[in-house]
């Protein structure tokens, strides 16, 4: 009986956690250095961050209020709640103080520790700590969008200070603790409200990832499926499927330098000539949103009022024609992608549609390194790629101002517009949100006309679970906050 | 005569299908994105793939890339292998030495491994596949080549031949190459099977051709994603790529029973 019931205690173990499949395996769990999607959606769970964004991205507090002394000097106020670090074998009850905060960003700004977080705060001067719960931020030059900066997971000062990696272990504050990594493509996490445990499970294949959702050995997933695997999931039994949009932006970027694809009748043509309706409608999912602007309209410097390019080949083959092009004589353009089967899908659709105006597009897939090495580098007429989890409006500076050619920033179509220069540098100086907001929905009505970029769309998210499986939400940039309140109903 | 049955048949269509097919009235580049992944039916036999192509089309010009990279890869190898192996045994000495040391390290790496090695340098495309195999391929003919070679070179006909003064281009072209060419040709039989299949493996890498072009593997590529909603998509190209390489097989195995003068009296008692 005594064995009996032991055994079935076991067995019963591995039940009560929830499992989450994953589509990419998290490279690091150290906040200073992860920049992977995976990684960084664990660690929001994980660690707690000074600054947090509401749905219209706007920076609000989450460990700490801010406000502004002068324009170059921010205070920020530890709050009561989620100080808490996680126990383990190197701390016990440790709280977190602004001790931590500086240790934290004091290791992100020193230039031989090779952070990839650097750039984003590196206009910050110097960090002072008042007092247990004020910290002191001094900055270079003004910058109103500061606050949006510190992002990054605040670690545990001895932690930062004794040089332990933090990669495959952690010690954060967040809602959940770190349990064990015990081989690649597992990770457990322990909720620490009421100690659930999940585990996230790493299953590449997507069509593996249905099928052990349907067999029930992970309990949840979120995007990265086939539209097709999605409706296949959404006609079975015992499980349910949510969609909602979401602000990761896809585009077309192009090579402004490039003698063809720096004449403007060239790149409309190209926007005129791209059917997103029918592409969204058959292979995108049913929540992506059409895009004018590398910010959703419901951005709070989003454009909601920008005239986008409808599809009219009609339009396109007259401007190339205007230029000696036609089906006949039809111009020819590398066209680069990553070798992601769907961005291959996307990509053979898009020539297809550029070649019934006249565009021969020579379509490229590479691996994820050349394709990324290329790019930067400036190697390309034409490529597309997605922004991902964009916040905060600096993005223009970093994509479209003048001096932003990589390494620099991610300018890589080395676009050169004063207006576009003079516009960002405007809405930097801005004295509010709202006449900032002003400026920078002027500047996307600029780029909209000039098309360094030719916007295609938000894509959805989605997730998949058991019927069992209660309470996840998404979230507009795709991370897997949702988990704080899931729960298993029986 | 040599029994041709089935396996012939299906060869025969191959090579049909790979030399008509350019000249055919398909569409395998057309997208029609309201009939994506739309399986086998009345208007289209094979279904359509994830951007509403037709399959059969798409069957059809995959044919003739595998086709067009088995013909280019194993005449490459034979013409180059036989050249190097012959010559190199002829003459032997330090050129030999060198020849079989190098011959010995393109064997020392499994085959395939090199290649994607290989076309990862070039890059993607159906052209560097080529050069890619052919780099591969050469060293197994060269070896059976020269190993022919030797065997032969020292025969009463190839010393007849020295001792009357032929000129050393005609030894090797009139009294070498009408012995070693039953192995070679036998060889070739077999390099075909093994290249279709490696074309098949680097393009289900994405070393292969590049969208939208088709081949048997990149096909099975697209395919295998959505083996569980169309599961036409991965059959067919799998189908067709195993037939044509057990058929070739199959008759790679007849000629050489056929070639074998021994074998051949036996049967006939």
């Amino acid at each position: 009986m005594l064995v009996s019931a032991l055994l079935s205690s076991c067995a019963k173990q591995p039940d009560d956690a929830i499992r989450f499949g994953l589509s990419s395996a998290p490279i690091s769990l150290d906040p200073r250095f992860a920049t992977d999607a995976a990684s960084a959606r664990l660690n929001r769970l994980l660690y707690h961050r000074l600054v947090d964004f509401d749905d219209s991205s706007r920076p609000i507090p989450s460990l700490a209020s801010w406000e502004a002394l002068t324009p170059v000097h921010y205070r920020f106020s530890l709050k009561e709640n989620g100080r808490q670090f996680q126990n383990s074998r190197f701390q016990k009850n440790k709280s977190l103080s602004t001790a931590d905060v500086k240790a934290t960003y004091d290791y992100i700004l020193k230039s031989e520790n090779a952070s990839p977080h650097r750039a984003s705060i590196s206009l910050i001067r110097d960090i002072r700590v008042v007092d247990e719960d004020t910290i002191d931020f001094y900055l270079d030059r003004p910058d109103p969008l500061f606050p949006g900066y510190l992002v990054i997971g605040i670690l545990p000062a001895e932690a930062v200070q004794s040089g332990r990696k933090f990669d495959r272990m952690s010690m954060g504050s967040g809602e959940f603790s770190f349990l064990d990594w015990p081989e690649d493509g597992l990770i457990r996490l322990k909720r620490r409200s009421d100690n659930q445990i999940f585990e996230f499970i790493h299953v590449g294949d997507a069509t593996v990832r249905v099928l052990k959702l349907l067999r029930g050995e992970i309990d949840l997933l979120q995007n990265d499926l086939p539209r097709e695997l999605v409706s296949y999931l959404e006609k079975q039994d015992g499980h349910k499927v949510v969609h909602r949009g979401g602000s990761n932006f896809t585009y077309i970027g192009f090579n402004t330098q490039d003698p063809v694809l720096k004449i403007d009748g060239v790149r409309q043509a190209i926007a005129y000539a791209i059917n997103r309706d029918e592409i969204i409608k058959y292979v995108m999912g049913g929540k992506t949103r059409k895009a004018n602007a590398l910010l959703p309209p419901d951005h709070w410097a989003g454009n909601p009022s920008l005239q986008a390019y409808e599809y009219n080949p009609g339009r396109a083959r007259e401007l190339l024609s205007k230029l000696g092009y036609n089906v006949d004589q039809p111009l020819s353009i590398t066209y680069k992608t990553s070798s992601d089967p769907f961005r291959i899908r996307i990509a053979t659709i898009i020539q297809q549609q550029l070649a019934e105006v006249g565009i021969k597009v020579d379509l490229r897939s590479y691996d994820w390194a050349t394709f990324y090495g290329d790019i930067k580098e400036g190697r390309f007429q034409m490529y597309s790629l997605s922004w991902v989890g964009i916040k905060s409006p600096d993005i223009f500076r970093y994509v479209f101002h003048s001096t932003a050619v990589p390494p620099a920033g991610a300018n890589r179509g080395r676009y050169n517009n004063s207006k576009v220069d003079q516009l960002i540098e405007q809405a930097e100086k801005g004295v509010d949100q709202a006449e900032r907001a002003e400026v920078y929905r002027k500047l996307q009505e600029e780029l909209l006309m000039t098309l360094p970029y030719v916007p295609l769309w938000y894509e959805e998210h989605f997730y998949a679970a058991a019927s069992s499986i209660d309470g996840y939400t998404l979230a507009v940039d795709g991370n897997y906050d949702g988990l704080i309140y899931v729960h298993r109903t029986q | 005569m040599i029994r041709l049955g089935i396996p012939g048949l299906i060869l025969s269509l191959w090579f049909l299908m790979a030399v008509t097919g350019p000249f055919l009235p398909l569409h395998p580049e057309r997208i029609d994105l309201v009939n994506i992944l739309t399986g086998p039916g009345l208007n289209e036999a094979l279904g359509y793939d994830d951007l509403g192509r037709p399959v059969l089309d798409r069957l059809l010009l995959g044919a003739s890339t595998s086709f067009f990279v088995a013909f280019w890869v194993v005449t490459i190898s034979v013409v180059i292998g036989t050249f190097v192996g012959t010559f190199s045994a002829y003459i032997g000495g330090y050129v030999d030495q060198v020849v079989v040391r190098i011959i010995d390290i393109f064997l020392a790496f499994p085959g395939i491994l090199l290649a994607i090695a290989l076309s990862g340098i070039m890059g993607p495309g159906i052209e560097n596949v080529v050069v890619a195999l052919s780099i591969v391929g050469w060293v197994g003919f060269a070896r059976l080549a020269r190993a022919q070679t030797l065997s032969l070179k020292h025969r009463e006909h190839v010393v007849a031949a020295v001792s009357l003064g032929t000129v050393q281009r005609k030894i090797i072209v009139r009294h070498l190459f009408p012995l070693i060419s039953a192995p070679l040709i036998i060889e070739a039989t077999f390099g075909i099977a093994s290249v279709v299949i490696a074309e098949a493996g680097l393009s289900f890498l994405g070393l292969g051709v590049q969208p939208p072009d088709a081949s048997w593997g990149s096909m099975i590529r697209d395919g295998a994603r959505y083996m569980l909603v169309a599961p036409h998509m991965v059959l067919a190209p799998g189908i067709a790529l195993m037939l044509v390489v057990l058929s070739v097989n199959l008759l790679g195995d007849r000629l050489r029973d056929w070639m074998d003068v021994k074998g051949r009296s036996v049967v006939k008692k």
